[in-house]
Parts: structure tokens; C-alpha cells; sequence
């Protein structure tokens, strides 16, 4: 049972513990991003997530148009450790498409 | 404190370090300290054909800074205890 | 379980350190501190290349300043001298995005 103290949004970790146990969006630098179900975090946004999807970015230029050619590449991992320092931004579940 | 606990629970099992210049290692974890400075055992990189810098090592101290990722056995995930040390950490801090 | 055990059976052994900004750097360790600063002596550093074999460059006695250090392996020297190095060919690593 959650108390009104429990679900009382104060300050931006607050809404992260109230994601615990549901599948966030973890935007991170070098053009990275995952998708899984939070299983733990800490104050460095240092996190377990399980069922992870993540999506690389990377644009190539063409050699002969210079267009650029943006590429993602997908991967699944069962659990995963993620660092904290990495972590440009995280967003609760049924906030992102 | 919650990922020290975590990682030293983990010790004697295989995981794969994922580095921030894309190096993957895989091994067993055989100690942590407080900064995440990870010492793997039996390591081999898992690109190793385009890697080759490390075919002479097989133990190695991985700076914490340098960790983007680190892939975890399931059997060493037990989401229960998480949730819990989670919230604990939560409160305290 | 600390730090202090990750090292300290490394000191007077070869070791093969890559640094932040992707270079390989062999030699024996003679000291450390918490920060991972290293100090290695009779140290060479391995650069790969993908058109020549690996070329050493003697650097000598090194001071590594921890916060530029990714990983301190320790060499195998069985391992590493049955590596013909002049025949090795790779990328340079990338430097750590931080």
C-alpha cells in the first residue's frame, strides 16, 4: 500500500521511484537509447533495467552525395547495469511514443 | 552503497563490461570496490578480430569511469531484493 | 573487496594499460594510488595500425594520471610472446566518449 508519503512527488527522483517496476526510456549520451522495465536506480542515475531494447544511432556521410545517412542498429539484453554518468534523461512509461 | 552491495553479491559470476570507447569484455567478476572499479578473471574481448589489444590478457582492473554498461546474468538478478534495497536507498538518501 | 585488492598483486608484474584517449601502454608496475595514478617503468607503448604491424616506442618511466586510465590488465607473458605483433593488424581503439 503506497502512503500519500510514497507517492508524493517532491523532488525529480521521487518520479523515478515511482517507476520502479515499469518499462521507462532512458535517453544517453553517444547517441544511445533503452527502452526496458526499472529495477533499480541510486542518486547517480547509476540503474538495473531488465528486458532492455537499446537503439544506436549513427549518421554516415555519403562519400560521393556527402547526404547524411542516419542508421540504427537494435539490441536485446535480458539485464542490464547502466551507469549513471551517461544518462542524459529519463522518462516514466506512456510518455513516449 | 545499493550497486557496491549489488556487484559484490555477483562475484564468481560471468558478466560482459561494456566500455565507453566500445570495448566489450567478458569475464568473471572477481572483486568491486566503492567507485565501481570492476576486476574481472578469464577475460576475453568479445570482439576479438577487431580488438586484438588485449590477447595477452586474461585479468584486468576496469577503471568505474570508463563503464557504460555492464550485461548481467539473469540467475544473478533477483528484481524482489532490488526493489526493495531500492526504495530503502531511496528513503535514506 | 576494496581497490587496494585490485592492484596490489600486479606491483613488479607486466601490465598493459589502455588509456582514455585509446593508447596501449606495457610495462611493469612499480606503484598505484586509490585514483589508479600508475607508475610504470621500462615501458613501451603498442601502437596498431591496420596497414603495419604493431610498432613499440620506448617511453621508459611513466607517470599515468588515473583519470586517463580504462583498464590495467595484467600480461600473460606466455600468451604474449607466442603473439607475433608484426603481424598484427587492427583499428587503433577509439578514444572513451565520456
Amino acid at each position: 500500500m503506497a502512503t500519500e508519503e510514497d507517492s508524493a512527488v517532491k523532488e525529480p527522483l521521487d518520479l523515478i521511484r515511482l517507476s520502479l517496476d515499469e518499462r521507462i526510456y532512458v535517453k544517453l549520451r553517444s547517441d544511445r537509447e533503452l527502452r526496458g522495465k526499472l529495477h533499480a536506480y541510486d542518486q547517480h542515475l547509476n540503474m538495473i533495467l531488465g528486458d532492455v531494447e537499446e537503439v544506436i544511432t549513427t549518421v554516415e556521410i555519403d562519400d560521393e552525395t556527402y547526404e547524411e545517412i542516419v542508421k540504427t542498429s537494435k539490441r536485446v539484453v535480458p539485464y542490464l547495469f547502466v551507469r549513471g554518468d551517461g544518462v542524459i534523461l529519463v522518462s516514466p512509461p506512456l510518455r513516449t511514443s | 552503497m545499493l550497486f557496491f552491495s549489488y556487484f559484490k553479491e555477483l562475484v564468481g559470476k560471468e558478466v560482459t563490461v561494456e566500455l565507453k570507447n566500445d570495448l566489450a569484455i567478458r569475464g568473471t567478476l572477481h572483486s568491486v570496490d566503492q567507485y565501481l572499479n570492476i576486476k574481472l578473471e578469464n577475460t576475453r574481448v568479445v570482439e576479438q578480430d577487431k580488438y586484438p589489444h588485449m590477447l595477452s590478457v586474461k585479468n584486468c582492473f576496469i577503471r568505474g569511469s570508463v563503464v557504460r554498461y555492464v550485461l548481467l546474468p539473469p540467475d544473478g538478478v533477483d528484481v524482489d531484493i532490488l526493489h526493495d534495497a531500492t526504495r530503502r536507498e531511496a528513503r535514506g538518501g | 573487496m576494496s581497490i587496494i585488492s585490485g592492484l596490489e598483486d600486479l606491483v613488479d608484474e607486466t601490465i598493459s594499460v589502455i588509456t582514455n584517449d585509446g593508447r596501449n601502454i606495457v610495462g611493469i608496475l612499480k606503484g598505484y594510488d586509490q585514483a589508479t595514478n600508475l607508475i610504470m617503468d621500462e615501458s613501451h607503448e603498442r601502437v596498431y595500425s591496420t596497414r603495419t604491424g604493431v610498432e613499440q616506442l620506448v617511453l621508459g618511466l611513466y607517470i599515468i594520471r588515473g583519470d586517463n586510465i580504462s583498464v590495467v590488465g595484467e600480461l600473460d607473458e606466455d600468451l604474449d610472446s607466442n603473439l607475433d605483433l608484426s603481424q598484427l593488424r587492427a583499428q587503433p581503439l577509439k578514444p572513451v566518449m565520456h
